[in-house]
């Protein structure tokens, strides 16, 4: 489970260099994230550009991710491509969580 | 490879394997190898996604119980994968020697978000029985012997369109 982290104004970007988030990798890609939140700023960005495919697993980690921020932060979806967006809207979860267009990462670098 | 060969065969997978998560993997990288480009992405991707569900609950479920089984060991259950595309659809038909499924599962499924502004009650699980409710047509489930017999049906558009089949495609 591969992870890269960019320092923001205002918090952190996690950007998931993995092309698969599913059973294989959820529990570790939630501890890990979970760890780096504890260092980040008042908004943590998930990019998710690199992830190709995401099942109920990878979904279940990153809403256990989201329900666990603590007080006064927040998490922010950035880079979904295509298949991962529909679970998020196939599971209404698009309706839920913050889901802002575009990697974040390639923005800042350009 | 001719576009018309492409068009003219209809792929097809199967695959026996012990249920576990890099298992299952490899067997979802398989199909993408012997399915893309037979059908529109997004077809390609119900089957992914619903097949990806089933075969994770085995990994998860499938073992349990194993009082049944000499010894009382749990086991990973024996997976028997095999997809098959035809004219208006992908098929898929999922055995496994695993405990029985839970009726409740083939059930009616609610969606799992519940109102919003409240964080803590949103479900971490529980999505993978909606989603292949959702994703899926025709899913029919029966138990013989000690297996599971589950099997499904992708619709693809493509009954006298060819608008999904895109046998350029290199995606």
């Amino acid at each position: 489970m591969q992870l890269s982290l960019l320092p923001q104004d205002d918090g952190v970007t996690i950007r998931v260099e993995e092309k698969r988030l599913d059973a294989a990798v959820a529990l570790a890609f939630k501890d890990k994230v979970r760890g780096l939140v504890a260092h980040g700023g008042a908004r943590v960005t998930l990019d998710l550009s690199p992830v190709d495919f995401m099942d109920s697993s990878g979904l279940g980690a990153v809403i256990a991710i989201f329900k666990q921020m603590p007080a006064g932060r927040s998490l922010v979806l950035s880079g979904l491509t295509p298949n991962v967006e529909r679970v998020f809207r196939l599971t209404r979860m698009d309706k839920v969580m913050t889901i802002i267009p575009g990697p974040a990462w390639h923005d800042r670098e350009r | 490879m001719r576009a018309e060969t492409l068009s003219q065969r209809q792929p097809m997978l199967h695959r026996i394997f012990r249920a576990d998560p890099m298992t299952v993997r490899h067997a979802l990288n398989f199909l993408h190898e012997r399915f893309d480009g037979s059908a529109g992405e997004e077809a390609i991707f119900r089957v992914e996604l619903a097949l990806a569900e089933i075969l994770n609950n085995i990994c998860q479920h499938g073992g349990e119980g194993g009082a049944e089984r000499p010894g009382g060991q749990g086991h990973a259950p024996l997976i028997h994968l095999c997809v098959i595309r035809h004219v208006g659809g992908i098929a898929c038909a999922v055995t496994d020697d695993g405990i029985p499924l839970p009726d409740h599962c083939l059930g009616p499924r609610l969606p799992g978000a519940p109102a919003t502004g409240q964080r803590d009650a949103l479900p971490e699980g529980g999505f993978g029985w909606f989603l292949i409710q959702d994703l899926t047509a025709s899913l029919s489930y029966f138990r013989e012997g000690r297996r599971n017999f589950l099997a499904f049906i992708v619709p693809v558009g493509d009954a006298g369109s060819s608008g999904q089949f895109s046998p350029n495609c290199s995606g």
